[in-house]
């Protein structure tokens, strides 16, 4: 299978003062192209430094990490910036969009920089939102701009879509929405999806699950028969 | 990058009033700057044009009498390359405006055009030809009295009544700023102009045949005036030289060329210091946004967008200000350089002086107000290069919260509410932004204190010099010397004069080592009531028997003090030099003069018992008739009356007042934008406070407190620290516009104060209400909902 990201002994820690606190202590993990992951584990098991590290958001502390064949321990500001640029997409808890831009002109944000962007037009309707378009977030539900969120990644044609706990925010039935537009986009595009949550019932429908804690990757499945996402339920 | 710049703009829209007061700011720093340095150029094109087509010569000379055929041997002396000899004579005008003293100075042309020097620019009709009595009037006298070409003009000439002809009005560069003599301060082209006439008619009108009194003279390449000026006054003194002056010292050129060098320095210490504030806001503003936009930044960042690419969107937002701020700025300022070159048109005989628009200030105005927006943008956005992604998708630290010193003194903490306390330890959490705040209410209060102190500083120098110095009605001059005891006996028997002092009146050379310096000496009489020199104080100073009172400009330029020999020079001398001691410095607004007691003048003088002017104080009503007695008298030169001179310096003050309060009302815009826009930081910055205040069932009153406070204290320490600066600025205000012909007392007046003080609080007063409107709207539930 194609590998897509592969890490070895990938550690993270931070320093606070003269406390050194170590968020990630060595983990080692292959992700093939294509697939859905879902990353399991706790408050502080260092679900969201993974998350950083493979998003090129932040550098590890030593161990590797490539993306195909690109080195991205280690690498300059400069080169983390181009890989997030073309290879990812993030959707994070809080959506995170621009308060100003409408749900459009969100989603046009990353389209501008993406080098083979989707319509943002059809992104839109897929996600549902197509009569929405026009409304500032403020105007919108938090599963809508969740959504809003998550066609803002996909629209960039991103490789990996990272999702830093989607439905975190969510009631149930919007979260399964939301998850419904994301398992489209990895089934649709054949592309790699990785969500991290501390939500145990979103694992069923992951091709693969991680367990984290403490900082230790303790535990990898591989899940037989994945779940639509309307059979997972919370 | 279409969508950022969407962005950007909505930004801009949702804190429009912090945008549009910084813009202000810049408009009135590219204004000042696009039209004072348009109106510089305007004039400065229009005097060196008119100096090289015109040929202002490089020397001016004034002779008793010279004998023409002797004009040509001064060429010899090495250094000169063209002399020309004229007749110059003051001539009274009458039949044009009854109430006032119109005088014409005559002077000779030579029939051969085009002239080698001080040439006449031909401006309506034509040069006066053949014998016939007819002159080229100066254009802002024909247009003042609005005469017609071919129309007489009836002069007094040698006590008789002759009429000259209209031929044509013209212009030379010799006398662009036209004053009469040093006594005067603005020009009144009414009261004083210049006309040209053949020599032939001249020499035969005042009986001065085959002679001149007027040398002027060009230097050859290679030499200095200093290098001729020895030789030149040996030759001259033969024939009773009166004055020698260089170019630069020529009272129509030195006028023009001092208003030049004001206003190249103003054009640019006043631009810079506006464009600084602006980039002080601007900086603030821009830092604060990023502060508050730092999730948004992080979010950029995750989705791959570079550095370059979201510092220049944060740049975008001060290119706007400077853009918009340089366009408007420019527009106005070049609308605002035609309305000064208008009034530089009003006073400066300058045919070619027209109002331009110049795409270079236009176009380096913007440029220069883009620079320093982009600069103040990119100190206030820089941080988005260092901060991490993933450090932008979290909140910052929280400050940490001290007691500070303030706090400690026993009863300070006491006097503040809870929202006081809040808002003073925010005011020292913030030192750089609080600081800033306090910077711009110091400027905000000194410029306008300084600048009414100004105002009435005019005031002083005119009320002081004419109702407490200058206390007659009328001041005679006599064209010569007259005895003392005849002109008191004629003039007491004038019908309606109370009092008459005649007064002795001479220009002379004060030299101290090798300092030196032309001033006319007053000799007064011992109790004179009618012109009586005060002190700072205001007390009347009187004249020593022996001795001499210099003004506080003459003692400057001399670097001489009490108790200094002078060595004191004057043709009006029988013996030259004589030494005189100094007795007394005293301040003179108008004018540089020395003062003496008229015996001792006289003595010095070793003329007899002469008068050359008098004071009379007068019943009112008899003032037009003395002036009917005298009009043609050929013993008066000059007919003073001292209301209309207080009355002339009204009028053109009345310019420089609407100058003043231009400038104050700007002064008040940038104190408004300044406390506007840190209020409104300090608000976004404590939004969620203030919202909980309100939730505990505070008033919007009580809430704005924590705003208000910080403002209110920041701008009383402001005001207080703003005194001791206006007085400083004053100081420098006064040293930098002083001249020979007025200096401006530094004086700061409590008026000026107070209305600097009312200003003050009226920019932070409709600052903080503007922000309390805010307040008072501010959306509880959505501001505590929002995740920090």
């Amino acid at each position: 299978m194609d590998i897509i990201l592969r890490a070895r002994g990938l550690t993270k820690y931070y320093q606070m003062g003269e406390v050194k606190v170590e968020a990630l202590k060595g983990v080692d993990f292959d992700i093939y192209a294509g697939e859905f992951v879902v990353v399991l584990g706790p408050s502080g098991s260092g679900k969201s430094t993974m998350l950083n590290l493979i998003g090129g958001m932040d550098v590890a502390s030593s161990g590797e990490i490539y993306y195909r064949d690109r080195p991205l321990h280690g690498a300059m500001e400069r080169v983390l910036t181009e890989y997030r640029r073309d290879v990812v997409g993030f959707v994070f808890q809080f959506y995170n969009l621009m308060p100003n831009l409408t749900a459009y002109e969100n989603v046009m944000l990353s389209v501008e920089i993406a080098k083979n962007p989707l319509k943002a037009k059809d992104v839109i309707e897929q996600v549902g939102l197509a009569d929405r378009a026009d409304h500032f977030p403020v105007q919108l539900s938090g599963g809508e701009q969740q959504r809003v969120a998550i066609a803002r990644a996909v629209a960039k044609n991103p490789e990996i879509l990272l999702c830093d706990e989607p439905t975190g925010a969510l009631d149930s039935s919007t979260g399964i929405q939301v998850l419904r537009v994301l398992k489209n986009f990895n089934e649709k595009y054949k592309k790699t999806v990785l969500i991290i949550t501390h939500n145990a019932s979103i694992a069923r429908m992951a091709d693969r699950v991680f367990y984290l804690k403490d900082g230790k990757l303790v535990r990898v499945e591989s899940v037989a028969n994945p779940v639509s996402p309307e059979e997972v339920s919370w | 990058m279409v969508i950022l710049r969407r962005k950007m703009l909505r930004d801009i829209g949702e804190n429009k009033m912090s945008y549009i007061a910084c813009v202000i700011v810049v408009i009135i720093g590219l204004m000042t700057y696009t039209s004072m340095q348009m109106a510089r150029d305007n004039l400065f094109l229009a005097r060196e044009s008119f100096y090289r087509q015109y040929h202002l010569a490089d020397g001016f000379a004034k002779v008793k009498s010279m004998p023409y055929s002797q004009v040509g041997k001064l060429k010899d002396i090495q250094g000169i390359d063209q002399v020309q000899g004229r007749l110059v004579e003051d001539v009274r005008v009458l039949g044009l405006d009854e109430s006032k003293n119109i005088y014409l100075r005559l002077i000779s042309l030579k029939q051969e055009r085009p002239y080698n020097l001080n040439g006449v620019k031909l401006l309506k009709g034509s040069f006066p030809k053949g014998n016939d009595r007819s002159i080229l009037l100066a254009d802002k006298f024909y247009e003042a009295h609005g005469l017609s070409l071919g129309k007489p003009l009836t002069v007094i000439i040698e006590g008789k009544k002759v009429e000259l002809k209209i031929s044509g009005t013209g212009q030379s560069p010799e006398f662009v700023y036209a004053m009469r003599d040093g006594q005067n301060i603005f020009p009144d082209p009414e009261a004083f102009e210049v006309a040209y006439m053949p020599y032939e008619v001249m020499e035969s009108l005042f009986a001065k045949k085959g002679t001149v009194n007027d040398i002027t003279f060009t230097i050859k390449p290679g030499f200095k005036f200093e290098d001729v000026e020895q030789t030149l006054k040996t030759e001259l003194e033969k024939y009773g030289m009166e004055s020698l002056v260089a170019q630069k010292d020529q009272s129509s050129n030195a006028m023009l060329t001092e208003e030049l060098k004001q206003l190249e320095k103003t054009s640019r210490s006043i631009p810079i210091m506006f464009l600084t504030i602006a980039a002080i806001i601007l900086y603030i503003m821009l830092k604060r946004m990023v502060e508050s936009q730092r999730g948004q930044i992080g979010t950029l960042k995750a989705c791959g967008y570079r550095n370059n690419e979201i510092l220049l969107h944060y740049l975008s937002y001060g290119l706007m200000v400077g853009l918009a701020g340089g366009v408007l700025g420019g527009v106005s300022g070049t609308a605002l350089s035609i309305s000064f070159t208008k009034i530089y048109q009003q006073y400066y005989n300058l045919p070619d002086l027209v109002g331009r628009f110049s795409w270079r200030y236009f176009l380096s105005g913007i440029i220069l107000s883009a620079a320093f927006s982009l600069i103040a943008s990119f100190q206030g956005a820089k941080s988005v290069l260092r901060l991490k992604p993933v450090e932008a998708m979290r909140p910052p630290a929280p400050a940490v919260h001290r007691r500070f010193w303030l706090e400690k003194i026993p009863g300070f903490w006491a006097f503040f509410t809870v929202q006081g306390r809040m808002a003073i330890r925010n005011m020292w959490r913030n030192k750089s932004r609080s600081f800033f705040t306090f910077i711009g209410i110091v400027f905000t209060f000194s410029m306008m204190a300084a600048l009414w102190s100004m105002y009435d500083i005019m005031d002083i120098m005119v009320l002081d010099q004419f109702t407490r110095v200058q206390k007659y009605d009328i001041k005679i001059s006599f064209s010569t010397p007259l005895p003392l005891s005849e002109v008191v006996r004629e003039l007491q028997n004038v019908k309606g004069a109370k009092r008459v002092e005649p007064l002795v009146e001479v220009p002379v050379t004060l030299q101290k080592e090798h300092r030196k310096k032309d001033v006319v000496a007053l000799g007064l009489i011992p109790d004179s009531e009618l012109y009586t020199p005060i002190d700072k104080q205001g007390n009347r100073v009187r004249i020593p028997k022996d001795g001499m009172l210099l003004s506080e400009q003459v003692a400057g330029s001399l670097k001489a003090g009490i108790g200094d020999r002078l060595q004191v020079e004057s043709i009006w001398a029988r013996e030259s030099p004589v030494y005189v001691d100094v007795v007394g410095i005293i301040p003179q607004y108008l004018g540089s003069s020395v003062y003496m007691n008229q015996d001792a003048l006289q003595t010095l003088l070793g003329q007899g018992d002469i008068a050359t002017s008098a004071f009379i104080s007068m019943d009112k009503a008899q003032i037009p008739a003395l002036k009917q007695k005298y009009y043609d008298s050929k013993y008066i030169g000059n007919l003073e009356e001292r209301q209309q001179s207080i009355d002339l310096y009204n009028e053109l003050m009345g310019s420089s007042r609407y100058v003043m309060w231009i400038m104050a009302a700007m002064a008040v815009v940038t104190g408004f934008a300044i406390v506007y826009n840190s209020s409104i930081i300090t608000m976004a910055e404590r939004e969620r406070e203030l919202a909980s205040l309100r939730v505990l069932g505070m008033r919007p009153q009580e809430v704005m407190e924590v705003i208000s406070v910080e403002q209110w204290f920041i701008g009383a320490v402001g005001i207080l620290a703003g005194i001791p600066l206006t007085f400083a600025m004053n100081k420098a205000l006064s040293s930098s516009m002083s001249s020979d012909l007025y200096s401006l007392p530094a004086v700061t007046t409590p008026s000026a104060l107070l209305l600097a003080f009312i200003g003050t609080i009226l920019a932070i007063g409709i600052a903080q209400w503007w922000v309390f409107r805010k307040v008072a709207k501010l959306n509880i539930v959505s501001v505590l909902k929002e995740r920090e």
